[in-house]
């Protein structure tokens, strides 16, 4: 799952995500809002949850910490099979080491999005899934 | 505009003093009286006096005393005290301790006195006058940091995405599609996200608050080591980190003190090098740390060396922007650092560096 509010983000993203051919289904939102919404609507469906979530950090009305407040409170069986990094292009030593400090948040990635990155994470985290 | 008179509060216990001076100066002030420290205090409380005149000799509490006891609570109105004798040790201890502006000898002469109020109410207004120019200052001067930090990074986020779209290009395989085109874009935007790092590394610096905390060396060095070596994996990097016990220092500009020398010896290499080393070596003592950064590159001209640390140095064939090495000399300036420099041309750089602890 993609969280960015800029669309040509976005659609960067998406397509670095294709080309790695790391994850099958890429689902974007261009708000919190909208993600939050998503797993509301879906709780109880399993196979619509992503494994990762790509959030960014700076975003008009909920940023991504404000984000990661309000996915607190979703169930247990729902975040401990999702994984949350966080992508920014960000140089704010404040939001680097509160994307640190995070427990959701599993890494801190920075745009640009290197396929390499994402193969770190996944082979870190998915590859025993498989 | 009328100015309003000037509020004068006067303390003395002899009812006749207060009388005389209502009675010399109603005209011209905006007269507060009171006949002990304690009814002072009450008026100050509730009014914004600018001058605060009080009669030394007076039972329980002695001007000098009454001073003292508001320097903290009201600071600002000028104080003059008026004596009857002239006590020395009294005149002493209120010239170092209650902050006194004028001291006044009883009998008053009217003049004298009306002078005396009259510098005196000069005094206070350039005393608010330069505090509001200084707190207007300060916020003029945070906001300009602020504007700066905060369009650096708007600027940047568009250009990470371009970074993005010809990483993307790469992939496909369309580099080459259009001639050197794409390498053009690429080489600029690059060049153009480093400006935007330097300038908000530079305004961060200026800042003067310093965040001072623990410092791990083999954790930070790591970091940064990780962070620029993607460009170029190749170097190898000799640690050798000797930190026996805690650092305390201002984490953000040895960060960028680092960071600009080891992204130096990264980016300074010999293309010929197949070897290329970068030893830093790390030494921390409960006094300083000792930092040494060597690599085998390029080397700086003799003639360089001491042009390295200005503001848009740059020589003709380097790939800077003149503002890394200027940025670290500034940055130690601020934490009362120290940086020397030996380099031979084609054998490498040795940039040393001395940083205070803050334990």
């Amino acid at each position: 799952m993609l969280i960015d509010d800029n669309i040509i983000d976005l659609k960067i993203n998406n397509k670095i995500i294709l080309i790695s051919k790391l994850f099958d289904d890429i689902i974007q939102f261009q708000s919190g809002e909208d993600a939050l919404n998503y797993f509301s609507d879906h709780a109880n469906e399993p196979d619509k949850m992503p494994h990762l979530i790509l959030l960014d950090i700076q975003m008009p009305e909920m940023d991504g910490f404000e984000f990661l407040e309000n996915y607190k409170r979703f169930s247990p069986q729902l975040k401990d099979s999702c994984l949350v990094a966080m992508l920014s292009s960000t140089l704010d030593f404040g939001d680097i080491h509160k994307a640190e400090a995070n427990p959701y948040v599993i890494k801190l990635l920075k745009k640009p999005l290197i396929p390499s990155e994402l193969e770190i994470i996944f082979n870190a985290n998915f590859k025993i899934i498989d | 505009m009328t100015r309003s008179p000037v509020k004068v509060l006067y303390i003395d216990d002899e009812e006749n003093n207060l009388l005389a001076f209502k009675a010399s100066f109603r005209r011209q002030y905006e007269i507060y009286t009171a006949n002990s420290a304690a009814e002072g205090l009450k008026v100050l409380e509730n009014l914004p006096v600018e001058v605060i005149i009080a009669d030394q000799k007076m039972p329980e509490t002695t001007g000098v005393e009454f001073f003292k006891s508001i320097s903290v609570s009201y600071p600002d109105p000028i104080r003059i005290l008026l004596t009857g004798y002239t006590d020395i040790a009294a005149l002493a201890d209120a010239i170092n301790h209650g902050d006194i502006y004028r001291y006044i000898t009883k009998p008053w002469n009217d003049l004298e006195l009306h002078n005396s109020i009259k510098n005196a109410h000069d005094a206070y207004k350039s005393k608010i006058d330069l505090r509001n120019k200084i707190k207007e200052l300060e916020k003029t001067n945070d906001e300009l940091n602020r504007f700066i930090y905060s369009i650096s990074h708007e600027l940047r986020a568009p250009l990470v995405s371009v970074i993005g779209i010809v990483n993307l290009v790469k992939m496909e395989g369309l580099y080459h599609s259009s001639g050197e085109y794409w390498e053009l874009i690429e080489s600029c935007s690059n060049k153009l996200d480093y400006y935007i790092q330097k300038t908000l590394q530079y305004y961060k610096n200026n800042k003067n608050v310093s965040d001072l905390s623990e410092i791990n060396f083999k954790k930070l060095v790591d970091e940064i080591i990780d962070l620029y070596s993607y460009t170029d994996r190749d170097t190898k990097f000799n640690l050798n980190i000797n930190q026996p016990g805690s650092f305390i220092g201002d984490s953000f500009r040895i960060e960028v003190i680092l960071g600009n020398l080891i992204s130096n010896a990264i980016k300074y290499q010999k293309d010929s090098e197949h070897q290329k080393v970068v030893d830093i070596h790390i030494d921390v003592s409960p006094y300083k740390v000792d930092i040494s950064i060597t690599d085998n590159g390029l080397g700086i001209l003799n003639e360089h060396l001491e042009k390295i640390f200005t503001q848009f140095f740059k020589t003709k064939n380097n790939k800077g922007s003149g503002l890394g090495l200027f940025i670290v000399k500034e940055a130690l300036n601020k934490i009362d650092g120290k940086i020397s420099v030996r380099s031979s041309l084609n054998q490498g750089t040795t940039f040393k560096i001395t940083i205070p602890n803050g334990n």
